[in-house]
């Protein structure tokens, strides 16, 4: 039997050349991209890099050690997270409430579905420019209504309501939310309901047996990628001067991690100490994705195995 | 469920549409505005004049066209690259075996979990080493490297045609770039629209990469658009604001309505199935 053998050799390691031919791009875009940058911000977060100056000199972890004794950026951290607690759950709540409203069988709910998608696709920085409009003292439509009402006008844009404008902001975009909760209950097996309906399970206990576990992995997908979005979100940049290094037009409610970091590389120029903010957010970011998975792992129910563990 | 239930429903969701629409139509009827109805309170509801001028004076009072060419360049760029290299690295990932690449394939869909944002700004310091900052290359080398999810896309796409194709043009003496080129990435049309239009809408309104990346001469759309408009005290000059982004959001707004099923396939397969 040595010829089928040696007839069988040659083409698989041909086909693994080829395998390897084809997956380059991705494989040194990635190293090239991102593990090479990461590393790069690694190194500099162990110097007092300025940017300029050709001297820099190894302080070890004296950045992350500084970072701790940053009031201003452990605040924006505590923002952050608090930033994200609030904006996540509420994206992903608003998002399959009306998914579920769109699923009925009523007239024109297609079109229903594409307005209501619709300030999703918006560009970030359009969005931002329209809620600057919409919430400005004097010009804006917020106003505008409390004015009809008779009510004294509000200086949204400052402390302590920018961050209601932000919320506004992120939760005009729940759309995306929206679609993504609806293909996952377009894939729930109408017989399962069927069935449910015939043994005499209310609305509720159908939605809350069979519809919750089926939609949990789509959910838990919404939660991370979610989570991974707020925590580098640096939108309130845009609602205020529109400048990476504008982080001083930014009122202190709205201050985020991501802004401090912008405003410590290009206007304070302290490369080191913004590296070391940087590594930090992506330990922080990978811990959480990490814990969600972990505590989901008992909640989330998969019908088919989650792809490559195939 | 009963005609009153219905009835509901569609009220219900009549006034979320009209909440979710209003910012568009409030942005629409800032754009015509005089100043001087701009600066009035309480704020008229619609203008009593259409200013229209307001349009050419967003065009000529920043580089409106020259900013407007750079989006157009790097949109097309990004998105040509990005959607023939993921096609490519997806054909891969589909239909080829090596050691390695079940291990790669877990890497690959990690990779989009990691945080886009953190990684970029260290890229940006090691282009500018490199002196390419302010030029397109890193554009071009981001759409070489291809995107996560739209490999995985393509891949799943890729994984459903039926064997029998390849191995008839194996027999024909076509080799695996000849099988990618003419045989499977004609069919991914399907695939290639929801690529072109998420990496068309991603570049248009990419905002920190051309702020970081490129100069104020020849930034693109977004970044102007964030900055521009202000009169000589340096306050924003609303109604131009407004106008400029009318017309900046309008390209996007009007793909999403011709192409609205691309765009919804595109994101609601998002890495779940």
């Amino acid at each position: 039997m040595e010829r089928p053998d040696r007839k069988k050799k040659p083409p698989t390691l041909r086909k693994a050349r080829t395998f390897y031919l084809f997956v380059a791009p991705w494989v040194l875009g990635f190293i090239g991209l991102t593990v090479f940058p990461l590393g790069y911000a690694f190194w500099l977060s162990l110097t007092d890099s300025d940017g300029l100056s050709p001297r820099t000199h190894f302080v070890g972890f004296q950045n992350y050690i500084d970072i701790f004794h940053d009031p201003l950026t452990l605040s924006s951290l505590a923002k952050t997270g608090m930033f994200a607690l609030v904006t996540v759950p509420l994206s992903i709540l608003a998002g399959l409430l009306l998914a579920v409203m769109v699923n009925q069988p009523i007239r024109a709910r297609g079109l229903y579905r594409a307005l209501i998608y619709l300030p999703a696709v918006v560009p970030p920085v359009g969005a931002a420019l329209t809620f600057r409009l919409i919430f400005d003292r004097d010009a804006g439509a917020a106003n505008g209504i409390l004015s009809t009402f008779g009510a004294n006008p509000i200086t949204w844009l400052v402390d302590p309501n920018a961050r209601y404008v932000l919320y506004a902001l992120v939760l005009w975009g729940c759309g995306g939310s929206m679609i993504i909760s609806l293909a996952g209950l377009q894939d729930i097996p109408r017989e399962l309901l069927e069935a449910a309906q015939v043994d005499g399970a209310s609305y509720w206990q159908s939605f809350t047996r069979i519809t919750i576990p089926l939609l949990s992995p789509v959910i838990l997908f919404q939660v991370i990628t979610g989570m991974i979005g707020s925590l580098q979100s640096f939108a309130p940049l845009l609602l205020s001067s529109g400048s990476l290094s504008g982080a001083g037009a930014v009122p202190q409610g709205n201050y985020l991690y991501m802004i401090h970091v912008f405003a410590q590389y290009f206007s304070a120029s302290r490369f080191g100490y913004a590296s070391a903010m940087l590594w930090l957010l992506f330990a922080v970011i990978l811990l959480v994705t990490l814990l969600i998975i972990k505590v989901s792992a008992r909640t989330v129910f998969y019908t088919v195995e989650p792809e490559g563990a195939k | 469920m009963t005609r009153t239930y219905r009835w509901a429903l569609s009220l219900v969701l009549l006034a979320v549409v009209l909440v979710m629409i209003s910012p568009i139509l409030w942005l629409v009827s800032s754009s015509l505005k005089s100043s001087a109805e701009m600066a009035s309170f309480p704020p008229t509801w619609w203008p009593s004049q259409p200013r229209f001028a307001n349009y050419t004076e967003a065009i000529t009072s920043v580089n409106f066209l020259g900013a407007a060419q750079n989006s157009l360049t790097i949109a097309f760029i990004s998105t040509t690259l990005t959607t023939l290299s993921s096609a490519w690295v997806g054909f891969g990932f589909a239909r080829l075996t090596a050691p390695g690449k079940k291990q790669l394939f877990v890497v690959l869909l990690a990779t989009m979990m990691l945080p886009g944002i953190v990684t970029l700004v260290p890229t940006y310091l090691i282009f500018a080493k490199l002196h390419m900052v302010n030029t397109y290359w890193p554009w071009v080398a981001w759409g070489l490297g291809g995107s996560a999810f739209l490999i995985f896309l393509f891949r799943q796409f890729f994984a459903g045609i039926p064997r029998e194709m390849e191995e008839a043009a194996i027999i024909d003496g076509c080799g695996y770039v000849g099988i990618f080129w003419r045989i499977f990435l004609p069919q991914s049309w399907p695939v290639i629209a929801a690529s072109v239009i998420l990496s068309f809408t991603h570049a248009w309104g990419d905002f920190v990469g051309p702020a970081m990346f490129l100069s104020q001469d020849s930034t693109t759309l977004a970044v102007a658009m964030a900055t521009g408009y202000v009169n000589d005290k340096g306050l924003p000059l609303n109604n131009l604001v407004a106008a400029g982004a009318v017309m900046y959001v309008l390209p996007v707004l009007i793909l999403f309505l011709f192409m609205q099923r691309r765009f919804v396939s595109g994101f609601s397969t998002s890495g779940i199935k």
